[in-house]
């Protein structure tokens, strides 16, 4: 068994021939939803399924990840928090400002919350950046995957609040949430236009790839703001 | 500028510099009341760009970025802790609905008393309900009965008996309690509108706001409304209990709540069955919208049903031909239905 870092703070876990992705466990023998643990060398892993969540499927696709070990991240749509406790591994001396609106779901996510030190849970509609302005600081990265047919003008906002001039935005657009109807190739490009014209922070999309086989009908976009 | 963080007030000079500050008091329990309801009117928030962070490190609020992070931490998970355990909102809802049908029942029953206290001083007065309940408060016996009000000749020409002294004071008396529960029924109303459209938005969107808080409260819930299939939705309500204090405008039971629904209320008898179950279909996918996907409005929705109704409308302009059982008995279902309310009405009376 190797462990190989393949971007900060995630790890390409060779296993019997099978490749796997996994975080370092920030917080020892806690499994947070059934992912398997794995010690290699005196070091805990938690394997981190791609199918899960839209953000590990960004670092199989070679995204170039820009979340660092002391990030500080904004994750809008939280949900009870799957892909939220492996940005916590990563960003072990940062903090996740981790916003979600629905109730039901943030319950689960405070169990999260309780167990981990670096994960600020926020209760709040992310279309209104405004209600948080008073709790959230400057961050390095924006993380995006609230499924919502205004998914870029969310993005916008959130960056115009918080994001730092030479900070990053990962994006997850699913195609379905915009138009049901439409052919999800036309609804990706069409974001990546609004993205690029149609707010007062104008992005500058460093990449975008879909996130098949992982995720049918997602797009992933790194962006940043264009000075 | 005056700015409100989860830490405190300050004060910015135009180059966003931090020249006054205002600590709240170290308390995580007190902080997290604050960050749940920050609103402070003349207060903005942070601008873009300015460091929270470092403001309350520079003000001696916290010692250390570190310290910043747990304390921030801790308030954050304390504040969400409180804003999910005061309750669904969907609970107020359910409570609100069964108080608007307890309300019904007693407001009915003593206006019928009313009616028939009444009458024996007015028994021209020809009102019933709440504006025979108003009418009393306002005037008590018919000689007072300003000149301007349209039933002023009626009043004075009345063969009813006088109605005077500790009689007057008590049927005036009675009148002003039903008032009152005739205004905290506009109040529960009002409440309705208002919480349905953050809780469910797009339910709003396509039942109406009171029609959906009676499907969300006869479900158990917004949770448990997503769950049932729209073939349940169609007959929710049906052959309840409720439907019997509802006045003559209430659906003939056999259907579900959802034919006070103007757009099945005010279609002829022979599209309503198809329209109904389009409604149905489409407030199960907004419901579900609603609890599932949460967030905004989607209007396509609503877009989607009202084309939906127009082609209902379009393919279907005429009755059927052939007399179906079904159609006739309709009208005639309705016209029944209504004389057993006034029937128990009746009954009730004596
Ligand atoms: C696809 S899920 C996110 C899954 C999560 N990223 C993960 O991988 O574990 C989308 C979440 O966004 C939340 N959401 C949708 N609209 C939102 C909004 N306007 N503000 C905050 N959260 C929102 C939903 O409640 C849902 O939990």
């Amino acid at each position: 068994m190797a462990a190989k870092e393949v971007s900060s703070g995630v790890f390409e876990i060779t296993e019997r021939g099978g490749k796997q992705l996994a975080t370092k466990n920030l917080v020892h023998g806690m499994s947070v939803y059934g992912e398997k643990l794995i010690e290699i060398e005196g070091c805990e892993y938690r394997i981190w399924n791609p199918k899960r969540s839209k953000l590990a499927a960004m670092v199989i696709k070679k995204f170039n990840i820009p979340i660092k070990r002391d990030s500080k991240v904004l994750y809008l749509g939280a949900a009870s928090g799957t892909s939220v406790s492996h940005v916590s591994d990563i960003v072990s001396d940062g903090i996740v400002y981790a916003v979600e609106f629905s109730q039901r779901t943030m319950r689960d996510l405070i169990g999260l919350c309780d167990e981990r030190p670096n994960i600020v849970p926020i209760l709040a509609d992310a279309n209104r950046p405004q209600s948080y302005a008073h709790i959230v600081e400057e961050v390095d990265v924006i993380f995006q995957d609230v499924a919502q047919p205004n998914q870029s003008e969310i993005a916008a906002v959130n960056a115009k609040q918080f994001l730092k001039k030479d900070g990053h935005l990962l994006l997850s657009i699913k195609a379905r949430s915009i138009d049901t109807a439409a052919n999800p190739k036309k609804v990706f490009k069409d974001e990546v236009r609004k993205l690029e014209n149609d707010f007062d922070v104008g992005f500058e999309v460093l990449d975008s790839r879909e996130l098949m086989p992982f995720h049918e009908d997602h797009l992933g976009v790194m962006a940043r703001v264009r000075n | 500028m005056k700015i409100i963080t989860w830490f405190g007030t300050l004060t910015l000079d135009d180059g966003g510099k931090v020249v006054e500050w205002d600590m709240f008091s170290k308390d995580t329990d007190a902080l997290a009341e604050r960050l749940i309801q920050p609103k402070e009117a003349d207060m903005d928030i942070p601008p873009a760009g300015f460091d929270i962070r470092a403001a309350a490190i520079e003000c001696g609020f916290v010692a250390s970025d570190d310290e910043y992070d747990n304390l921030l931490r801790d308030v954050s998970i304390r504040a969400a802790k409180k804003q999910i355990s005061s309750g669904t909102p969907d609970m107020g809802i359910i409570q609100a609905v069964e108080a608007l049908d307890d309300i019904d029942e007693t407001a009915n029953t003593l206006s019928e008393r009313l009616a028939e206290w009444y009458g024996m001083y007015f028994p021209e007065v020809g009102l019933s309900s709440e504006p025979l309940a108003r009418f009393v408060a306002k005037y008590g016996s018919r000689s007072n009965v300003s000149p301007d009000d349209r039933l002023y000749e009626k009043a004075t020409s009345s063969m009813g008996a006088e109605l005077t002294g500790l009689d007057e004071e008590l049927v005036k008396g009675f009148a002003e309690n039903i008032c009152t529960l005739y205004d905290s029924r506009s109040r529960l109303e009002e409440y309705l509108v208002k919480s349905m459209e953050t809780t469910a938005p797009n339910l709003v969107n396509i039942a109406g706001a009171l029609i959906g808080a009676r499907l969300v409260s006869m479900a158990g819930g917004l949770e448990k409304l997503a769950r049932f299939p729209s073939s349940t939705i169609q007959v929710i309500g049906a052959n309840r209990a409720l439907f019997k204090h509802l006045r003559a405008r209430a659906p003939s039971p056999k259907h579900g709540i959802i034919f006070n629904h103007p757009q099945i209320k005010n279609s002829p008898w022979w599209q309503r069955g198809k329209i109904a179950r389009a409604l149905a279909a489409k407030i199960s996918l907004a419901v579900r919208m609603d609890v599932y996907s949460g967030g905004g409005l989607n209007e396509s929705i609503k877009t989607e049903l009202d084309a939906k109704i127009e082609s209902i409308k379009a393919t279907h302009p005429k009755p059927p031909k052939r007399e179906s059982k079904g159609g006739s008995g309709k009208g005639k279902g309705e016209y029944k239905n209504k004389n057993k309310m006034q029937n128990k009405k009746a009954g009730g009376r004596r």
